[in-house]
């Protein structure tokens, strides 16, 4: 509980980076330890807080779904990634064919890189998104 | 109270009810290979009415329910996002007698249309079923609206068709008829669980579907299967999981051209595993080997992407030229499978694939909002002249003026004398600068083949030919309704209608 609770804040410094820092299409993939995590995410790791995100420190089950969403605001992720008018129903967290509700780990992968679902059909570009 | 939080409370006092939800007997140890052999009582899970697939038959299904006042639905969904390809598709409707054929002046019927269809069919399309679901049309559009779809406000006339007759989401994607739908459901308290794969029917001693066993916690394409769970059905099992159009095995099995070659605009969770189980309980396969391509899909993008809803609209008041001779060689509103044919046969001299190249005055491209994103994201071109637009397609320009000459004067005539096609829609739109350009070649979007149902829904059993008791199908998992070539916006109305004729049949027994 207080872990996710220093998450919440640790969340809230970044968010302020990711909206200023635009245009990084890099990876934020770093090795910690024994397991590659993002580099926001540090804390976590210095304290092997695997419940964080998996139901258990063992992390051996996938996190629930809306998991990311103990820390991460949905309504500031839909603001986060508003498109410009024509365009509305391309935003990744509030689309046409989804509305909010694609489960974040199908486009974001918090051990691996990942690509985001649009990409399957479109040719978007979302310079925030990080692999 | 937002969707998502809705969702997910749904689903967390559905995961905690399991243990209160009228379940006879907790179970407990390793599920068994399940089989109708294995003792009824052994449920995890009980529920009025199971659907498997949460596209438009599944929604229509769970909505017509509950307003016949069904208690408890659930709808499993094995893709972790709702819809199916219900969600990606272009989001075009035909009915006849709506509200837009009256304000534009269109006479049309059920007879009508369904005659269109028959004739696209080639004669082996079940005629009792198009004539339901043309019937009943107009009432399931109505429903979408009543959720909250949105249309444009004119009429598209689609290939094979007669007459207008096609309504489009504003969003042009069927995204904007499951959205709303989904948020329906969730008004009406239909659970909704994702993740969650369907394996297995459960049989009783006489034959009766009288559960399911369901894969919970599925992940598809990461190699986790889940957790089985036997579920109840009080009033049977309603498949609505979609076409295999993406099993390449399966399709491949039914048409040998049909290889891992030929992209597909479906879902990548399209792969009909359902549709083989209703077959391992006794279903009639029917139209298996009737899988169509899209001949308005494009080489230069994936999926549906932007350029099919952009050549549905365009193609009536368009030319598509074969790049080697300038020349048309089409009915460009011809249905799906004469044009894909026409697009397969268009071939440089070794033999390779040369998609054909459609040409529309930007003057009337415009008119649709697909324009903007096909031109901004380089999966079509506009040109000032057509010696421009010969020289970056390599057309030979000579030719192409010849062709695009002759072809003005069916606009001015009203007939054309190359390929008959009808002139209905492009009155006045003479081909001229600027020009925007696209490239067609088909994939394969529609699996004709399935399951026989009844125009009750109720699924055939293939030794009594007599309804398999508690099964029930509809929408692209069931087969024969459109025969040989389904034609353009006629699968949202069938998918609407028999799922809400499944849910009357079920709350009738």
């Amino acid at each position: 509980m207080m872990m996710k609770k220093l998450g919440k804040l640790v969340f809230l410094s970044v968010t302020v980076a990711f909206v200023a820092g635009a245009g990084l299409a890099d990876s934020t993939l770093e090795q910690f330890d024994k397991i590659k995590g993002r580099s926001y995410h540090a804390s976590f790791y210095d304290g092997e807080s695997c419940d964080v995100c998996h139901e258990t420190n063992r992390a051996t089950s996938l996190p629930a779904d809306d998991a990311c969403q103990s820390c991460h605001d949905l309504d500031s992720l839909v603001e986060a990634t508003a498109r410009p008018a024509g365009e509305e129903g391309q935003n990744p967290h509030d689309n046409l064919h989804y509305g909010r509700d694609v489960p974040c780990m199908e486009c974001h992968g918090e051990h691996q890189a990942r690509q985001h679902m649009c990409a399957d059909c479109h040719s978007f570009e979302y310079p925030n998104f990080k692999e | 109270m937002k969707d998502k939080d809705l969702n997910q409370k749904d689903r967390r006092a559905f995961l905690l009810g399991m243990g209160a939800a009228g379940v006879s007997a907790a179970f407990a140890g390793p599920v068994l290979a399940a089989s109708g052999s294995e003792p009824e009582s052994k449920w995890d899970r009980e529920h009025e009415i199971v659907i498997i697939g949460s596209g438009f038959a599944g929604l229509a299904a769970a909505i017509q329910a509950k307003k016949l006042g069904a208690k408890d639905v659930v709808i499993y969904e094995k893709m972790p996002v709702l819809g199916g390809n219900s969600a990606i598709n272009g989001g075009l409707f035909a009915a006849p007698g709506t509200p837009l054929q009256k304000k534009e002046g269109v006479t049309d019927s059920a007879d009508i249309m369904a005659g269109d269809q028959m004739k696209a069919g080639r004669g082996v399309a079940d005629e009792a079923l198009l004539k339901h679901i043309a019937s009943r049309a107009n009432e399931a559009l109505q429903l979408t609206i009543d959720a909250g779809a949105e249309y444009f406000p004119y009429l598209q006339q689609l290939g094979g068709h007669s007459v207008p007759r096609t309504y489009q989401t504003t969003v042009t994607s069927g995204g904007g008829i499951t959205q709303p739908l989904i948020k329906e459901c969730r008004r009406l308290g239909v659970k909704i669980v994702n993740r969650a794969k369907f394996e297995k029917f459960v049989v009783d001693e006489k034959g009766a579907v009288v559960g399911a066993v369901i894969n919970e916690g599925y992940y598809f394409g990461r190699g986790r299967k889940g957790k089985p769970v036997r579920v109840r059905s009080q009033r049977g099992v309603l498949i609505a999981a979609g076409g295999f159009a993406s099993n390449v095995g399966l399709r491949s099995a039914q048409d040998p051209t049909l290889t891992a070659e030929v992209p597909s605009t479906n879902i990548p969770g399209a792969t009909g595993e359902a549709l083989l189980e209703m077959f391992r309980v006794g279903a009639v396969p029917v139209h298996m080997a009737f899988i169509q391509t899209g001949p308005w899909a494009s080489p230069d993008e994936g999926g549906f992407g932007y350029v099919s809803n952009y050549s549905i609209f365009n193609f009536p008041h368009s030319i598509s030229v074969d790049v080697k001779t300038g020349r048309r060689f089409m009915d460009e509103i011809a249905d799906r499978k004469t044009r894909a044919d026409a697009q397969l046969a268009r071939r440089d001299d070794e033999g390779n694939p040369m998609p054909p190249v459609t040409i529309t005055s930007y003057e009337h491209a415009k008119a649709h909002p697909s324009v903007k994103k096909v031109l901004k994201y380089g999966v079509g071109w506009k040109f000032d002249t057509l010696e421009e637009l010969a020289e970056h397609h390599g057309i030979p320009f000579a030719e192409l003026k010849k062709q695009v000459d002759q072809y003005n004067t069916y606009v001015k005539n009203g007939v054309d004398e190359q390929f008959g096609k009808s002139m209905e829609k492009a009155k006045g739109k003479f081909i001229e600068a600027p020009f925007v350009t696209v490239r067609n070649w088909p994939k394969v979007h529609y699996c004709h083949g399935g399951a026989q149902i009844d125009v009750q829904a109720r699924v055939l059993d293939s030794s009594t030919w007599k309804p398999i008791p508690g099964l029930f199908a509809a929408g692209e998992v069931s087969g024969g309704t459109h025969g040989q070539s389904r034609l353009g916006s006629c699968s949202i109305p069938d998918c609407m209608v028999m799922g809400m004729t499944a849910a009357e049949t079920m709350m009738s027994a």
